[in-house]
């Protein structure tokens, strides 16, 4: 454990200089993050002849533009890379190094974030710009819990692609797996529109499944549509649900792990 | 003492079977039929602390299997195995800092980066003191003539140059114990040999202990005094190089070249080398007369084409 | 040209042999495309759950778009596509120089190389969203509406193609190709929304540069009498713009591999 607190600058600044040497590749995948924007497009157009829900024409602004933001910060793409990796073979070469191999997939992910910092940072001054920040929330205790928010939303779906990563060892067609589970968090996360525009019942569902405290969460600190209670309480079932699928993503990386070296795949 | 020990290896893949058909391959998700199939069978041998052991056999043989197996990739079926005091399947960080594997396929270096970022890496991963780490590297980039490499971007080096930067980048925490799995492949003639002076440089200079597969026969002639030979997982011949070579092929062979630049081969038992050399020289006048042992390729397709009949061990 | 005739029944006949091949792989695909078809019309009926009419759209008429949409896109991964992703294996592998050896056009060659028959379900589909769109639109096409909205669909495929062809071409210069074409999908899902509910910077993005517009809302609106003579004809002036375009990216981008790679 020490040993990788140890490791973990150096793991960070090499995953950074990699991130670097792909920008152009990085660029090209963050711009297929701009879902938010047409949605955006879409929904202020929309809203400006008369407020969708409780949505005016700004407030989509807002929420569409911290939803890109928190997008930006929270995702990784890592399953991609770990599938590859154990299709061709060479998690072997993670497995011979005296570290956990997942803290090394974490250092990568962790190190694009820079990157995606300045890609999100001009677009959060644009939110503010447009809609004078009237939307963003000025209260010191709620902007902490938007902190803590993103690094839960970062470290749920850390362990949930690590989890349908590992699936790899196991199945041919994980990357189906995948992206079951993305077709679930583009309309159960809130990313396409705002879950107070759906159906009560649905909202209900989106509540007890992960995929709102992936995205929505966040969004929603931020933009004012919590009180201070009701964001500690939701921030406190998103690290719940963060902290157990660590814990499971541990145990089943275990043993896969275990069962990838005594049936050799 | 023995560094390495292998007792009884035996190690099974499990092969899931995809049966053809639509009702059947969905049956197939749920009731998944395996197939067994065994890479070594019932392997035992053992390697003293700096020997360096060149590990034999035709495609599938289970050579990769045995040498994942003692790196602790994959665990064994039956059998046991110690490597340096560890049993490998535990994976225990003091083992992973003591061994490296090479594998030729493979790489591990950083694609678009320079290796010497493969290596900063490196040193934090294995925890190398600064002192250590740079007196190793330039050790081993003067052994290997690296210079300025380092700083290209891996993807702009050639086969030749990465394979160079991949060893580096494997030998920085100074193991003791190697596992190349054909660390040559796809190299040129000029670039193999220079891969093969090196490890046997760094066999002396850090006493490591050396287990190396290869296609090349040169390589392991250059670099194995011992040779382990497995054939289908299970042990053909474990022993002295020159001695195989004289069990399979017991035959000397005379090259004669004539002064109109053809060229005779005669393969003779070394009872009737004398005569048969008088012979040869009382005949047409020549220009040169070599006699040498038959290369090891020779020597392997002989062995495997009369599989099943074992070398006996000497 | 009925060489080229023939030679893509033959391609079109192999992939169907291979897809038959793996049958299940085959039904578990459609399956999977008929349910994200329905998924994918979620955020449509919320939307239009909050309001009856959006930009001159009624839902079952946009549904209308939604079904071209789901029609281009089974066009787009099912023929574009898989070739495309062939081509950059060849230039990765250096075996494109293989098919330049062919005596047939490269282009013909590389664009035709694979077919996922599998996508046929998109066109079904495509079929039973469109019909239950003009159920409930309650009035009949007239024939003239249903001839022009077939001549925009073949436009509008020729477009998308043209679009690919660009993007392969791209990928000759700068990056790897499965962004490039992870890149267009995203934006490509734009389509499934009638143009006209975009404004400013979209519009003219999804009419003039990547004109989605042609590829799904144009069809519909001809189908719907929606459509007036001059933007139709335009649009086809402007998808055999495309075509031609994209023919001139093709040509230059093997120019610059021909002469870069040794």
């Amino acid at each position: 454990m020490s040993r990788t607190l140890k490791a973990f600058p150096t793991l960070l600044r090499i995953g950074l200089a990699e991130a670097i040497a792909y920008r152009a590749e990085f660029f090209i995948w963050m711009l297929t993050m701009t879902m938010p924007l047409i949605m955006l497009a879409l929904m202020s157009t929309l809203a400006e002849e008369a407020p969708i829900g409780n949505f005016d024409s700004p407030r989509f602004v807002s929420y569409y533009l911290a939803t890109l933001i928190v997008r930006q910060l929270a995702s990784s793409w890592m399953v991609w890379e770990m599938m590859r990796e154990i299709r061709e073979g060479t998690l072997s070469m993670r497995l011979l190094r005296p570290i956990h191999p997942l803290s090394g997939y974490a250092a990568e992910s962790l190190a694009s974030i820079p990157m995606r910092a300045l890609f999100s940072t001009p677009i959060a001054l644009i939110a503010l710009y447009a809609t004078s920040g009237r939307d963003v929330t000025r209260d010191p205790a709620l902007i902490f819990a938007f902190v803590l928010s993103v690094a839960g939303a970062w470290l749920l779906n850390f362990c949930i692609s690590s989890i349908i990563g590992t699936l790899a060892l196991y199945l041919d067609s994980s990357i189906a797996i995948w992206e079951l589970w993305l077709g679930g968090f583009m309309i159960f996360s809130g990313y396409l529109l705002p879950l107070s525009l759906f159906p009560p019942w649905f909202q209900t569902l989106a509540h007890v499944l992960p995929f709102s405290y992936l995205q929505a969460l966040p969004v929603e600190i931020i933009t004012g549509l919590h009180g201070r209670s009701g964001a500690f309480w939701e921030l406190g079932h998103q690290w719940l649900y963060a902290l157990s699928a660590l814990g499971a993503m541990l145990l089943f990386w275990q043993r896969a792990i275990k069962r990838f070296s005594a049936f050799g795949g | 003492m023995n560094l390495i020990s292998v007792e009884h290896l035996t190690k099974e893949y499990r092969v899931h079977e995809r049966p053809p058909g639509l009702m059947a391959s969905l049956h197939s998700v749920f009731h998944r039929k395996y197939k067994i199939a065994r890479a070594v069978d019932d392997l035992s041998f053992s390697i003293r602390s700096g020997e360096r052991v060149g590990f034999l056999g035709p495609n599938g043989a289970g050579k990769t299997t045995t040498l994942k197996v003692l790196s602790g990739l994959l665990h064994p079926t039956a059998g046991t195995v110690r490597v340096s005091g560890f049993d490998p399947r535990r994976r225990e960080h003091d083992f992973l800092q003591r061994i490296t594997l090479v594998m030729g396929q493979k790489q591990q270096l950083l694609w678009d980066l320079p290796p010497a970022d493969t290596f900063t890496m490196n040193r934090a991963i294995y925890d190398i003191p600064k002192q250590e780490f740079d007196e190793t590297l330039s050790e081993l980039s003067s052994l290997l003539e690296l210079g300025k490499l380092v700083e290209r971007p891996t993807r702009q080096l050639s086969l030749g140059e990465r394979m160079k930067c991949e060893l580096v980048a494997a030998l920085l925490h100074r193991p003791k114990v190697l596992f190349l799995d054909e660390p040559t492949i796809g190299l040129d003639v000029s670039m193999q040999a220079e891969l093969r002076t090196f490890l046997k440089k760094y066999n002396e200079r850090f006493e490591a202990t050396i287990l190396l597969t290869s296609h090349y026969m040169d390589d392991v002639t250059a670099l194995c005094p011992r040779v382990i030979v497995i054939d289908r997982g299970h042990l053909t011949y474990d022993g002295d190089l020159t001695q195989l070579v004289h069990k399979v092929r017991p035959h000397k062979r005379i090259v004669l070249r004539m002064h109109d630049g053809k060229q005779e081969t005669h393969d003779v038992a070394p009872s009737d080398l004398k005569a048969t050399i008088t012979r040869l020289l009382s005949g047409d006048p020549i220009s040169d007369l070599t006699v040498e042992d038959p290369p090891l390729e020779e020597v392997m397709r002989d062995l495997f084409a009369e599989r099943g009949d074992r070398v006996t061990n000497s | 040209m009925a060489r080229y005739f023939r030679l893509l029944l033959v391609r079109l006949r192999v992939s169907v042999q291979l897809g038959s091949q793996y049958r299940s792989d085959f039904l578990v695909g459609g399956v999977m495309a008929l349910f994200w078809l329905s998924w994918n019309l979620v955020p449509m009926w919320v939307v239009w759950q909050k309001r009856p009419m959006i930009a001159g759209w009624s839902f079952p008429e946009a549904l209308l778009v939604a079904a071209w949409f789901t029609l281009m896109r089974g066009v787009l991964e099912g023929a574009v596509q898989p070739s495309l992703v062939a081509v950059v294996e060849h230039i990765r592998q250096g075996t494109l120089d293989f098919v330049l050896l062919k005596p047939a056009d490269a282009q013909f060659l590389v664009s035709t190389a694979k077919f996922e028959s599998w996508r046929a379900a998109d066109a079904i589909g495509a079929l039973v969203i469109g019909g239950y769109a003009l159920h409930r639109v309650a009035h009949p096409p007239a024939a003239s509406a249903i001839a022009v909205a077939l001549l925009l669909t073949l436009a509008g495929a020729a477009v998308l193609y043209a679009v690919a062809i660009v993007v392969v071409a791209a990928a000759f210069w700068v990056v790897r190709l499965d962004n490039l074409i992870y890149l267009f999908n995203s934006i490509f899902d734009a389509a499934r929304w009638p143009l006209t509910v975009f404004r400013g910077f979209w519009r003219i993005l999804f009419t003039f540069i990547i004109p989605l517009g042609l590829i799904t809302t144009y069809p519909a609106m001809a189908l719907l009498n929606k459509l007036d003579w001059p933007t139709a004809l335009r649009a086809l002036g402007g998808a055999m713009l495309f075509v031609a375009l994209a023919r001139v990216a093709w040509t230059r981008a093997l120019k610059h591999y021909t002469s870069a790679s040794s």
